[in-house]
């Protein structure tokens, strides 16, 4: 069977040539729920751009048996969703209702089939009241709920989150873990925030220092204190959350 | 965020707000080509014309002490053209303003029409903006034809001018946070390019984030959005109400010649 994602001895240095991946090997099956967790620095993101084709390394990377090359890079962008680390880049049209339909208009969709996707993706997160709404009116909550509400539009199968919770309350971390737990798309999400990894993630991927260090279930890895305290991490204080949810 | 003040009164409700972003351009480019073509020396027909775009702020409720702080922020520039007025033209005229007349320098009377129009236009425009969301105004421009290229400019950067005002607001206020004393003007000067190059290698960091963002969801050069604009009734009524008010002031100014 197809994997969702499989990459296969990936590297990438910066122009610079700082390594910021080295060899990486890892695949993710379709519905799985993976946390990429690791210090500042590790190559989450790195990791991230690499999946949609941002980044061109050395090795191979495939989505949906597609590999990251030029010629497939439209159909892989449809496949995968990026939701980047800052909203406002996420968030570059007028209205909140422009940006939702910026992608659908993209893949080539009717103005009546974008109208409807645009208002069911924000009834979904919840600001189908703020579609008229210009991104720098909405607060840190909505707007991170608006960046993702941008990739539904497209129903990609796969959507990776750069560090999701990025400046979020209390209430606005859990509003998103419920909004996420809802998805059923494959989920890649990278993070430092482990209670978040623990509340979204079946299985976790450590990167340090741009390698794999470890890969597997959520808890077995996050609960390796010593494991997570040699990479600069500490275990979830929250890792019954996503049981009781 | 400081900077709420700037457009908060274009998401109002009132009948000047609900009409069709693309009369409102339309009237407002026809008002300020026919003020800005009236003679230099006649401030009394601008004034007449001035009764339009203050019409159209009282009965969209825009505070009038809103619209003169933003006409005299960007007054200097103005006053400079018209205050040398005087001083090259001191021919004497006589002037009558209704029952009441006195003579001035005809560099006094142009200095007060070109104030005039500055101010009556001014209101014009901030009537526009203020009663019209930015986006519908994007979508008139665009359905009139617009170049595409200068829509797309305007709509970045109506979004990201926000993001970096607050952004000089955070480095101005970790500056004052820090600076504890008088640095002199050399060092001064080097702290504000400093400041100026951390917005501009920001800026361009934002820019590569958002060229990923446009890519990710399918962008390939052509920009693609729904325009949600309607023309109704009430549009045509207050295009129709716009011409007779502009003829009207016409007629009067080609008398008064």
């Amino acid at each position: 069977m197809t994997k969702a994602i499989e990459i296969r001895n990936f590297s990438y240095h910066y122009p610079d040539g700082t390594t910021a991946l080295s060899d990486i090997t890892l695949s993710i099956e379709a519905g799985e729920r993976v946390a990429l967790i690791g210090p500042n620095g590790a190559g989450k993101s790195t990791v991230l751009l690499a999946m949609a084709g941002f980044i061109k390394g050395t090795g191979k990377i495939s989505i949906e048996g597609l590999e990251t090359s030029n010629r497939n890079l439209r159909k892989i962008r449809a496949l995968i969703g990026s939701c980047l680390e800052n909203p406002e880049d996420q968030l570059f049209m007028p209205t909140l209702f422009d940006d939702v339909a910026f992608g659908p208009l993209n893949m080539g969709l009717g103005s009546e089939q974008v109208k409807a996707r645009v208002t069911e993706v924000l009834r979904t997160v919840g600001l189908e009241r703020l579609a008229d709404k210009a991104p720098h009116h909405l607060s840190a909550g909505q707007k991170r709920a608006a960046a993702i509400a941008t990739v539904l539009s497209m129903s990609p199968r796969i959507i990776t989150l750069d560090e999701p919770d990025g400046s979020l309350d209390p209430g606005n971390r859990n509003n998103l873990i419920k909004l996420l737990n809802s998805l059923t798309q494959t989920l890649i999400i990278a993070t430092c925030n482990m209670n978040l990894a623990a509340a979204l993630a079946n299985r976790v991927i450590l990167l340090d220092k741009g390698t794999v260090i470890a890969d597997g279930d959520s808890s077995t890895i996050m609960g390796d204190r010593t494991l997570m305290a040699d990479h600069g991490l500490e275990s979830p204080t929250i890792l019954y959350m996503k049981k009781q949810q | 965020m400081h900077h709420a003040h700037i457009d908060k009164f274009s998401f109002g409700d009132s009948p000047i707000h609900r009409f069709d972003s693309r009369v409102k351009v339309l009237v407002t480019v026809v008002f300020t080509v026919l003020v800005i073509s009236l003679a230099r020396t006649s401030p009394a027909i601008v004034a007449c014309y001035a009764v339009g775009p203050f019409t159209i702020l009282v009965l969209a409720r825009i505070p009038l002490r809103f619209v003169f702080k933003h006409i005299l922020l960007v007054s200097p520039f103005v006053l400079v053209l018209a205050l040398t007025c005087p001083l090259y033209d001191k021919t004497p005229v006589a002037v009558a303003f209704g029952p009441f007349s006195t003579e001035m320098s005809l560099g006094w009377l142009r200095c007060f029409t070109i104030l005039a129009k500055f101010v009556v236009t001014m209101a014009a425009l901030i009537a526009l903006v203020s009663t019209t969301k930015f986006a519908d105004l994007l979508a008139g421009l665009q359905k009139m034809h617009v170049p595409r290229l200068l829509i797309i400019q305007l709509g970045f950067l109506y979004r990201y001018i926000f993001i970096l005002i607050d952004r000089i607001h955070r480095i101005l206020r970790a500056r004052a946070g820090r600076k504890l004393r008088n640095l002199g003007f050399k060092a001064e000067l080097a702290v504000a390019s400093a400041m100026v190059g951390s917005l501009l290698s920001r800026s361009i960091d934002n820019a590569c984030n958002v060229n990923i963002a446009m890519q990710a969801r399918g962008f390939d050069g052509k920009w693609r959005t729904i325009s949600r604009l309607k023309m109704r009734r009430r549009d045509l009524f207050f295009a129709a109400a716009s011409a007779c008010f502009l003829a009207v002031m016409q007629f009067i100014a080609l008398r008064l010649r």
